[in-house]
Parts: structure tokens; sequence; C-alpha cells
């Protein structure tokens, strides 16, 4: 699973720009993340799972800190930090965290699976990561070191889901796994659809703006700023929308 | 009659229920989804205000929705049109936004509610911001006065209103200034340059400002000129939201300034660049105030009238209100609540109760407090599950602890009754603490608020004993009412009251009117009774990023998460466990 990926993780983390960026959108990842399972913690009934959330959730607040100060220390030595974001927001699943956990439409044994399988995601990107990370040894130890939480968040999570819903476990997971895989197809569709519709919208407003543009040129030279008598529209009722 | 207001789709969604003629219930959607600032159909809100009233959708005889979509359509459209053909990079985008969701409200309406289309009706925005802030004041006869960033057309509205209670009211807006020109988006074109989010960085802006001087007034003055008829106008030439979906600002004006301040660097208004960003944004906020001030005069010359109502996003500008209130001979000055976009839901039920329906005018009670309440019941079960000390305590002897414990450093989360409408925590979900302590106010603004070292805390005052410790202009009080105006703190209380004192001796004191929240009021009186003076410091009672607590669960958490020491609801006080240090990088999440 890591070997086949290697060359590409290698190329992406190897310039700085794009490693510090990367850092930066794993922190606020990790700190939504928190905020989900701050979220989840809340409206828990069991008190044992209530504390587990929580202390989880610190670890995910930390892990925020942690990205974000070594994101901070290498955007600092370069000249250029460049956007703060690439194309989309440029994540693949296992960088996603939760991705926008909806904490009170689940059940706990769904949100359990969907923690684990997301926990054990990051846990598999970030060895991943850790190995290619050799010229940035900084990196690689607060990398190595969230990895190790990571795993302790999979584990707990799957220790949980056994003990609430002991019958119910497997179904959630394959569930959750169905879940994610359409997530992931969804959000692929998605931005197969937004370049379909950029490229006709694009199309139709060269084709068939231009005429009405220079009608509202027109109209807007004829206009100079300043006060405007108000337009008095209650007399529609109020049923209109214009 | 009962009437559901919603404002959504752009900006931190809420809805609000009238039942004949007086508001019931109103919660901005964030404090329910627990997203902040969400924009989506507020739903949780509408069905947490009708459970509220027990009442079903079809009960409703109107919805009302706080602007008129198809004429916002028209604004964005037209703008692209007068872009082309520069704007076909954001063409595709707008069009989806609009087409996709904000243009059939209606029908989203109706097939959310099943409430019949016909009792769907609209209204324009900035008429919603007019009523937000005039029906909801206890003043017979106003001048209206609304900006924000953009509604519809409009961007800044001048009017007057009437009404008597019992009978008729009458909302009149007489002029309005039509985007791109507008002073929202002019103050959030240097919100975006100086790198803080637009539409909730706008403060920190005029926080910073206090450190500047501004000695670029005369650059902004040309970005932002009058008109000859009184109006304003921007040079658009260095502005870029007439042009982009996601630009304020244009090249010209990095030419002018510099470039934009890196949103993930601090600033230290220390250092020579902490100070020139200081310099801009004070040269910003001194221009708004002169136009706005400006305006304000000349419609009291205008109206005759004394009182003034203040809506929109811009009244939440507390020094830009202050200097009204001084330089404008208006004698009386009205901000609601939730002056923002929110507080259309508002406003748009109580315009459709008494102007679309011609229902009579009713005085609505003068307070924010329209959300969800806490239940401390909840907040027993959550303690006693983790072992934590939860007492149920007398009121006089839960004053005499928590003046007692604030005395000694404690930070104390504080939750009563009914939730506020609106952005600011008025004394229902607070955090509380000595305002005599700076390095208490830093220990805030790093483990809890976890934000720029530059930006105050709010103090809150018995409003009787306000004048003792600030200097308040004639009518000051009332806009102190709701925390909308920033004044100066006497110089020989400023060191006492250190960490609540802006960089230039100001603070956006709340007044507190003891039939508002009594309970915060005794707490005051007995906090002064004991240290000689009775304010407190009063933030919102959330940690950074989140939206203030709602619920007692969400009290709880966030008092664990904050390491806060106390944490109150109603009669029921719970202690931090002491052996745990629960401070931690957390409140950076
Ligand atoms: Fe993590
Ligand atoms: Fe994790
Ligand atoms: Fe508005």
């Amino acid at each position: 699973m890591i070997r086949w990926r290697a060359p590409i993780d290698r190329m992406v983390w190897a310039d700085p720009r794009r490693r510090a960026r990367k850092l930066m959108q794993f922190a606020e990842v990790e700190a939504q993340g928190a905020r989900d399972l701050f979220r989840a913690a809340e409206v828990t009934p069991d008190p044992h799972l209530r504390r587990r959330l929580f202390a989880h959730a610190r670890d995910e607040v930390r892990h925020a800190a942690l990205f974000r100060a070594r994101g901070l220390a290498l955007r600092r030595t370069l000249a250029d930090p460049g956007p703060d974001r690439a194309l989309g927001d440029g994540l693949i699943p296992g960088e996603r965290g939760f991705d926008r956990l909806e904490v009170e439409k689940e059940s706990m044994a769904a949100l359990l699976a969907f923690i684990h399988l997301s926990e054990r995601a990051a846990a598999h990107a970030f060895a991943a990561y850790g190995a290619v990370l050799g010229h940035d040894p900084e990196t690689r130890a607060v990398i190595a070191r969230i990895a190790r939480d990571e795993e302790g968040h999979m584990r707990y999570s799957r220790a949980e889901l056994a003990r609430l819903a002991p019958d119910q476990g497997r179904r959630a997971l394959w569930i959750a796994r169905l879940r994610r895989l359409w997530r992931a197809y969804l959000r692929l569709a998605l931005i197969l659809a937004d370049l379909i519709s950029r490229l006709i919208l694009t199309l139709v407003y060269f084709l068939l703006l231009a005429p009405f543009a220079w009608m509202a040129k027109r109209s807007a030279r004829r206009q100079a700023p300043g006060w405007r008598a108000c337009v008095d529209r209650s007399r529609d009722g109020g049923g209109g929308q214009y | 009659m009962k009437i559901l207001g919603i404002s959504a789709f752009y900006h931190d969604a809420a809805a609000a229920l009238t039942i004949d003629g007086l508001p019931v219930a109103a919660v901005q959607e964030e404090r329910l989804s627990r997203s902040k600032n969400d924009p989506a159909f507020p739903l949780r809100a509408i069905t947490w205000c009708l459970d509220h009233a027990a009442l079903e959708p079809e009960d409703l005889d109107a919805v009302i929705f706080y602007e008129r979509p198809a004429l916002k359509f028209d604004r964005v459209l037209m703008t692209l049109l007068r872009g082309f053909p520069q704007s076909w990079r954001i063409f595709p985008q707008a069009m989806k936004n609009m087409v996709g969701e904000k243009l059939w409200v209606r029908g989203i309406i109706s097939a959310q509610l099943g409430v019949p289309a016909k009792r769907i009706h609209f209204t324009d925005h900035h008429l919603s911001h007019a009523a937000a802030a005039f029906l909801t004041a206890p003043t017979q006869q106003a001048a209206i006065l609304t900006a924000d960033g953009v509604g519809e057309w409009a961007t800044l509205t001048v009017g007057q209103a009437r009404k008597r209670s019992g009978g008729p009211a009458e909302i009149s807006l007489l002029r309005e200034v039509h985007f791109p020109h507008s002073l929202g988006l002019f103050y959030s074109a240097f919100t975006a340059w100086l790198g803080f989010p637009v539409n909730e960085g706008e403060y920190k802006v005029m926080g910073l400002a206090a450190y500047g001087t501004p000695r670029f007034a005369g650059e902004v003055r040309h970005m932002l000129h009058r008109t000859r008829d009184g109006a304003f106008a921007l040079d658009l030439g260095y502005f870029d939201h007439h042009r982009a979906a996601d630009a304020a600002y244009s090249h010209r004006f990095v030419e002018l300034f510099g470039p934009p301040r890196d949103r993930f660097e601090p600033i230290d208004p220390t250092t020579p660049q902490g100070r020139h960003y200081a310099d801009v944004a004070a040269s910003a906020q001194c221009v708004l105030e002169e136009v706005i001030v400006d305006i304000a005069t000349a419609l009291r010359r205008e109206t005759g009238l004394s009182d003034l109502c203040l809506g929109g996003g811009v009244a939440l500008n507390g020094v830009a209100n202050a200097r009204i209130l001084r330089a404008s001979s208006f004698e009386r000055l009205f901000v609601p609540p939730a002056p923002g976009d929110a507080g259309c839901a508002l406003g748009a039920a109580l315009w459709a109760d008494r102007i679309l329906f011609g229902q009579p005018h009713r005085d609505c009670p003068d307070h924010p407090f329209w959300g969800p309440a806490v239940v401390p019941t909840d907040l027993a079960r959550l303690a006693a599950e983790d072992g934590l000390s939860c007492e149920r305590v007398g009121e006089a002897e839960l004053m005499d602890r928590l003046v007692d414990a604030i005395g000694r450093g404690a930070i104390v989360g504080w939750m009563e009754g009914a939730a506020e409408f609106g952005p600011r925590a008025l004394g229902h979900r607070s955090i509380l603490a000595d305002p005599g302590d700076a390095a208490m106010r830093d220990r805030i603004n790093r483990d809890i608020k976890f934000r720029e070292s530059f930006r105050p805390f709010a103090p809150v005052v018995p409003a009787d004993h306000a004048e003792t410790f600030f200097e308040l202009p004639p009518g000051g009080a009332r806009l102190g009412r709701f925390m909308s105006g920033v004044f100066p703190v006497r110089p020989e209380w400023r060191d006492r009251l250190r960490a609540v004192t802006h960089v230039d001796g100001t603070a956006r004191v709340q007044m507190l009117e003891a039939a508002m929240a009594p309970r915060l009021h005794a707490l005051l009186m007995a906090y002064g009774r004991r240290h000689g003076l009775p304010v407190l410091l009063n933030t919102s009672f959330n940690l950074a990023g989140d939206p203030i607590v709602t619920s007692a669960a969400e009290g709880y958490s966030t008092f664990r998460r904050a390491g806060l020491d106390l944490l109150v609801a109603e009669d029921l006080i719970v202690r931090r466990d002491p052996a745990r240090q629960d401070h931690s990088l957390e409140a950076m999440a």
C-alpha cells in the first residue's frame, strides 16, 4: 500500500512551498476534527465514551498546534510562500480527517466506525509521508509523532465500537467504508460537474452576453453615483421577490 | 398573527418568530448547528422557534424572507454584465451560486416547511434592517440610517419612521446609495488587506485602528469621496468587489498601501510594519466615521428628529456609533443587539406584522434574550458523571462565592436563562473575570480566545454607575445598553480597569439595567461592595472559532476545554477539578 505511492508522495513533499502549505492545511483539518469530536462528546449519553472523545479531541487540538507551528516555521524560511491554496483543496481522503462529520445525524456506532476508518487512513497517510521526508527531519519528527497518536485513536474507536455496539460493529464498519467510497466518488463527480458547467457557462458568457453587456454598460454610464430615490415596493403585498 | 422571519444564504442565517406583534423566539442557526456564521437555510433555528411556541408550520399565518432574491440576482447579473469581459472568470461561480439555491427561496421555504407558497412573503433587505432597529426601539419617532456591505442594490439608506403603541407604524426610506458604492465593502477591503476574514474580522480592524494614527486619511478620502449631493462614492480603481467574487481590493490598492498582510503572521503594533498596518486601519476608520457622521448630521437637520435608529452591519462599529452620538446632534441613538443580517429575521417579521398586514404596533420588550434557555439539571448530570463538584446554592451565597473567587483571579463561565440573539454576549452567556488584571486579559486572550493580543475585552457595569468610570456623552447609556458604543475610560480608573481598557483609553462598555439581567446586575453590585468597583470583564462564552455556547452541554464542554475555574448555570455552580491541569493548547481548536 505504501510502496506504490512513494514516488508520488516524494514529489508532493519535495517542494518546500507545497510542504508548508500542506502542513497549514493539515492544521486546519485537525482543528476542525477537534471541533467535531468535542461536539460528539457533547451529545453522547455515555459518560465513558464522552471522556474518550474528549481526550481524543484534545489530541487533535495538539496536532493542529504541532502542524501549524511546523508549517509556520517552514513558511518563514521561504522567500515567497505563494498562495494559501492550490486548485481546490488538493487533499486526498487520508488527509481529510473526518471530512465534515455530521455528529447529530449519526448513530454512535456509525460515528465510531467513521472515526476508526478516518484515523486509519490518516495513520497510513502519515506513515507514508514520514517515509519520504528524509530530507526534512523536523517535519518528519512532527508527522511521526502525530502518526503514533492516530494509531491510538484507531484502536480506542474500534474498542469503543465493540463495547457499545457489540453486534453492529462489523456492519457499521462496512457501511462507513462504503460511505467513504461514496464521498470520494461524489467529490470526483462534483469536480467533473464543476468543470463542465464552468465550460458551458463560460461559452454562454462569451456567445450570448456581449450585446446585453453593451446595454448594461450604457445604462451604467448614465447613472451618476450618489443618492437615489427608494422604490416603494410595499404595495405589491409583500409577495414579490423583485 | 403568527409570523416567521427568515434570514439566510449569505452569512449568519437566523429565524425569528413573532406572535401578535411581539417577539417570542429568535436564534441564529450557528448557535444550534455549532458551525460559526452558518449561512445555510436555518432549519434548526426555525424548528426550535416553532417548538418553543408549540406551533406547527401550518399554524403560521405568514413566513417572510428578509430580502428579495430576484432583485439581488438582478444586481449580481448586472454587475457581471458591466464587468464584461473581465468578469468571465467569476461568471460561472456567481451563476451557480445564485441559480443553485439563492434564487429559489420561495420554493425552498415551501418545500422545507410545507407552507403554501402564497403565505411566503419578501421584503427589502434594508427595510428589514430598518425595522429591526426601529420597531424594537423604545422611541415613537426616529430618523433611520442603515448601512452594510450590500443588500439587493442598496448599501446605505436614510429615512424616517413613526409608531404609536396600539396605533399604526410607518417606515419610509427616503434615499439610498447603490452597489458598488458601499461603506461596508469599503471597510471589508481593508479587513481583507489586513489579513482578517471578511464579514468577521471587521472589528479587528477597529481594534487595530486604536494603535495607529490616520496618516493616510488623505489618500483614503480619494478612495471614498463625497458626491455633491451629500452621499459618497468609491473610486472603483482601488476595489475589486464589483469585479471578482473573492477579492476586495485591487492592484492599485496594493500599490498605495503595500502588499497585504500575511494572515499567518501575528501583528505586532510596536514594530514599524505593525504600525503601518495600524495606521492604515486608523485611516480607514477615520474616513468611515467622517462620512457616516456627515450623513447622520444632514439627516438630523433634514428630519428635525432627535432620535436615530441605526441598522446594518456597519452599526457594529462601536467607535463610529459613539462618534455619531457625539457629533451629529442626535440626542439618542438606538442600535439593536443584532444589527447585522441575522437580526433581519426579526426585523422582517416585525415589518410584516406592522406594515404588510397593518397590525397595530406593540412595544417590544427591550432585551436580546430570545434564544434557547439553559437547563441546569443537564449540567448537574454531566458534572456528576465526571465526578466534579457541583452544588445548588442560594442567590446570596452564590454571589458571595463568585465575588470572592473572581477577586482571587478566577475566570467564570456564566449561563443564565435564554440565549442572546445577536453577536454579543450581553449577560446570559458570558465569561466573567476581574477587570483590573492585565495578566488575566492575556490568559484569556491566549488560552481561551486564542486571539491577537491587541484586541481588548469589554467591561460590564450597572447603568447607574457607568458615569463614575466612563466618560459618556448625553445618550451614551442607551448606546451602551447592547454594547454598541466605545467610550473613554476615566483616566483615574484606567489602572484599575486595565484588562478592559484599550490602548487608546477606551472601552466597549455594556451598561446593564437591573431589569434586563437581574442576576448579573446583582453580581456586579456585590462585586462592587466587596472590591470597590462594580465592573467585570465580560466576554462571550465560547472558544476561538466556535459560536457562543447555547446549551448546558456546550457550556460544560467549553468550561472544560478552556480551563475555566467555575461554571454557573442559574443557581448551579460547578468547580474545576483542582487536581487536573486543564489549561492546555486546546484553546487553539
Ligand atoms: Fe490528528
Ligand atoms: Fe486522530
Ligand atoms: Fe445587510
